[in-house]
């Protein structure tokens, strides 16, 4: 499969991820969730755009569909992914804030 | 029919197989906004270009042959695409072969400088889709062969078995000029017979092209290398895109009374056979630009798949 593209969707994959770092969810759980704590609305298209490629990248995997919902979580890649991206995150919001506060 | 449900029919079938019943489901629980309406709308699109999302379900076998008919298939929409702009590229060619338009393009420069343009981006292209074709059109003979089903080889000569037949109706139809006929009904009927063949020429010279390819065996590596100079055409094809719409609004610009003439084919306004080449044009680059973003993604998809 094509290398996960970054610069596109490097907002809403991260999101989903994370999103599923507390336990499985299906696409609306996920969708609120993502509302709840971001304040971010996906959009339908954008969300399952973001899940088609977080599947096909391995990082995430579906589960036992339930009646029409099926739940999605992470992978051992999946998590790897998301501490790698968040501890970069980390880092550069630190950076900032130390930056920040010798002004 | 809801409008949830019938954005989700515009989705590709392996996605709608993989993703529709539980999209529904996150669709149904909320009204449908404008806002998400429209994302749906882009969804469907990205789908279309990355037709490897969706197929995670499917089996490993499954996944490459869809992946290589994708391609297969985004290839022949390119080479019908390319049909089409030379079609239109030969009206371009009857509209600027007058005197006026050679003389317009000597005094103006950036009109002589795009006319150039298309002829180089005509070559170019033209270079590309054979560098591109031939292999394959020699893998077909191959197969053809091998398996003896000639028909793939009178599908293959198409396009020259169309050509045969307009040149003779051409031939025919010059010979056929009455001198006590009606003026007017020998034009229509002479015109209408001309372009009836050229566009029935036009349209089975690729569809014949296009069987041919359907029913032989291709090696997959013929396809990956095809894609990198169609690639090139399809960029020709806009560079000449670009060139035509400059060239024409040079013209409007320079020399209106001609713009505003009669010269296009068989005397028809100049400005609305321009108008409706350039549109000819656009279309099919866009179908052009489209195949090759969905096959470069097959392509791409193909070659990390292990096999």
């Amino acid at each position: 499969m094509d290398k996960f593209n970054l610069s596109r969707f490097s907002d809403p994959p991260v999101m989903i991820l994370a999103s599923l770092a507390d336990g499985p969810k299906h696409g609306y759980a996920i969708m609120e969730d993502i509302e709840a704590f971001a304040g971010v609305h996906l959009g339908p298209g954008t969300l399952y755009g973001a899940i088609a490629r977080l599947e096909a990248q391995g990082l995430i995997e579906p589960l036992e569909a339930e009646e029409r919902r099926r739940p999605y979580r992470l992978t051992a890649n999946g998590i790897a992914f998301l501490q790698e991206q968040l501890s970069s995150i980390k880092s550069f919001a630190s950076m900032g804030l130390a930056r920040l506060a010798g002004i | 029919m809801s409008i949830q449900y019938a954005l989700l029919r515009l989705y590709p079938r392996c996605w709608r197989e993989r993703y529709a019943e539980e999209m529904l489901a996150v669709l149904e629980q909320r009204p449908l906004s404008l806002t998400d309406g429209l994302n749906l709308f882009f969804g469907v699109l990205d789908a279309h270009l990355h037709p490897h999302l969706g197929t995670t379900g499917m089996p490993l076998y499954e996944r490459i042959l869809h992946m290589f008919l994708t391609l297969r298939r985004s290839l022949l929409t390119l080479f019908c695409a390319y049909v089409g702009f030379i079609v239109a590229g030969i009206g371009f060619q009857k509209l600027t072969e007058y005197s006026d338009f050679t003389e317009a393009a000597q005094a103006n420069s950036l009109m002589g400088l795009t006319f150039n343009l298309v002829v180089i981006g005509a070559v170019v292209a033209l270079l590309a889709i054979l560098v591109g074709g031939l292999p394959i059109a020699f893998a077909v003979i191959r197969s053809s062969l091998a398996r003896k089903r000639y028909g793939s080889l009178v599908l293959l000569a198409g396009p020259l078995i169309a050509f045969v037949i307009f040149l003779g109706t051409t031939l025919l139809l010059e010979a056929a000029d009455h001198p006590n006929a009606e003026p007017i009904v020998q034009l229509f009927t002479h015109r209408s017979i001309f372009l009836g063949i050229f566009f029935a020429a036009a349209i089975a010279s690729p569809v014949a092209v296009c069987f041919a390819v359907i029913r032989s065996e291709i090696p997959e590596k013929l396809l990956h290398f095809a894609l990198l100079p169609f690639i090139l055409a399809t960029l020709s094809m806009l560079l000449v895109l670009v060139a035509t719409i400059i060239w024409g609004l040079s013209l409007h610009n320079s020399v209106p009374a001609l713009f505003n003439s009669n010269e296009g084919m068989f005397g028809t306004s100049t400005s609305g056979s321009w108008i409706k080449i350039v549109i000819m044009m656009a279309i099919a680059t866009i179908i052009a630009v489209v195949a090759v973003l969905r096959g470069w993604s097959a392509r791409s998809a193909l070659r990390t798949t292990p096999a």
